[in-house]
């Protein structure tokens, strides 16, 4: 019997480390990988929210696109929201707030190594979130359509390089 | 996994083990694999690791899809018209009324049922969860609308705690059984047999086409749904 259980546990334990192995991504190294500094500053859940309102007013503006009749006040409105919480991000990046510092931040140290880089994509965002702004007034849905893809596009210029990727 | 099972004993016969078949190997298997990936997928949850937690949650959606065609093909006791019982069995079986020998008893099949479908909700959930600008989603999030996966993203958090609380239900009731009516629940998900007294009709053997098929519809299932499930015309 005792032969059973561990040749069980054997093929359990094999199956389940062929279904890690057998996708072929690497594992990236989460916020474990160093030990935190010190206590948590605030800013960084300050900016998860802020983070996350930007992502909910986005997902409001494509819900009503995906509608048959978008209500185009509502994407207005959204836009400004998000414009609003775009302009935030300045603020929202201090020194020694990054994942390497052990937090539990998804903020790459690239954001303080290329400052310059980093400034244009925040300014991505506040520019492609006025620019929705203004064709959301205009009522045009096709260009409003289109202009998804730009502040889409903001969103993932800027995970792609200073955000750690987990996916 | 051709036969590991080394030959059970004839029933009846002298000098036989007492022991009884009572879960079939692939059964067993199904089993530990939910009690290893559901908290597997808790931690990759818990540490962003989505491309695994994809992955996971797949594996378990297959293993679901199996567990539930073997519980229509498979052996006597992981077939549910064998343990899941009407209400007056179950009460029966709770005022010592009606006995019971191997395989689920009445008020353990309620418990399967339960886990089996919170997992099936909270993987179904799952597969549809996520934002495509913001990080993972699961294979079928582009199928519905960003408010409908937005719904389903936020179920699926806080989804996990029904999962949890039928998860401490279950291991509470094998600590019930193995305290206080000496019977020890693992040791026979574990060997697959058990020493009972008595006469009893043991399990029936693994019909291995059987097990081909189940498994094969499991994962190509799986693989269809992981593919984010393409037209198949």
């Amino acid at each position: 019997m005792a032969y059973k259980q561990v040749s069980l546990g054997a093929a359990v334990a094999a199956f389940t480390f062929s279904l890690a192995a057998c996708g072929g991504e690497a594992a990236t190294e989460g916020a474990s990988g160093a030990a935190a500094t010190g206590p948590e500053p605030a800013v960084i859940e300050e900016r998860q929210a802020n983070f996350k309102a930007i992502g909910k007013s986005f997902k409001a503006i494509r819900t009503q696109l995906e509608g048959g009749s978008p209500d185009t006040a509502a994407i207005a409105s959204a836009a400004t929201d998000m414009n609003a919480y775009a302009m935030l991000l300045d603020d929202h990046f201090p020194e020694g707030t990054s994942v390497d510092e052990g937090y539990d931040t998804e903020a790459l140290a690239a954001i303080w190594e290329k400052p310059d880089d980093f400034t244009d994509a925040k300014a991505r965002l506040v520019e492609a979130s006025a620019q929705m702004i203004t064709l959301a007034e205009g009522g045009d849905v096709a260009a409003i359509g289109d202009q998804v893809g730009a502040v889409g596009g903001s969103c993932k210029n800027c995970h792609d390089n200073f955000r750690l990727d987990t996916d | 996994m051709s036969n590991p099972e080394p030959a059970p004993p004839t029933p009846g016969s002298l000098l036989s083990d007492p022991a009884v078949r009572v879960w079939d190997l692939p059964l067993r298997l199904t089993h530990w694999s939910f009690a290893l990936l559901v908290p597997a997928l808790w931690w990759s949850a818990e540490n962003s690791e989505w491309a695994l937690h994809k992955r996971f949650g797949v594996a378990l959606f297959g293993l679901l899809v199996f567990r539930i065609l073997w519980g229509f093909l498979g052996t006597r006791t992981a077939r549910f018209s064998s343990f899941v019982k009407g209400p007056a069995t179950i009460w029966g079986y709770l005022t010592g009324k009606v006995a019971h020998t191997i395989g689920h008893n009445p008020v353990g099949a309620l418990s399967v049922l339960g886990l089996l479908t919170v997992m099936l909700v909270q993987v179904g959930a799952g597969l549809f969860a996520g934002d495509p600008y913001d990080g993972a989603t699961g294979p079928l999030n582009p199928l519905v609308g960003v408010a409908t996966a937005d719904t389903l993203t936020q179920w699926h958090e806080w989804f996990y705690w029904v999962v949890l609380g039928f998860v401490a239900l279950h291991l509470s009731a094998i600590a019930f059984y193995g305290i206080f009516k000496q019977n020890d629940l693992v040791s026979a998900m574990l060997s697959g047999t058990k020493t009972v007294k008595g006469e009893v009709e043991e399990n029936d053997r693994v019909m291995w086409l059987r097990f081909v098929l189940c498994s094969g519809v499991a994962v190509g299932l799986a693989l269809w749904i992981a593919n984010g499930a393409p037209p198949l015309s």
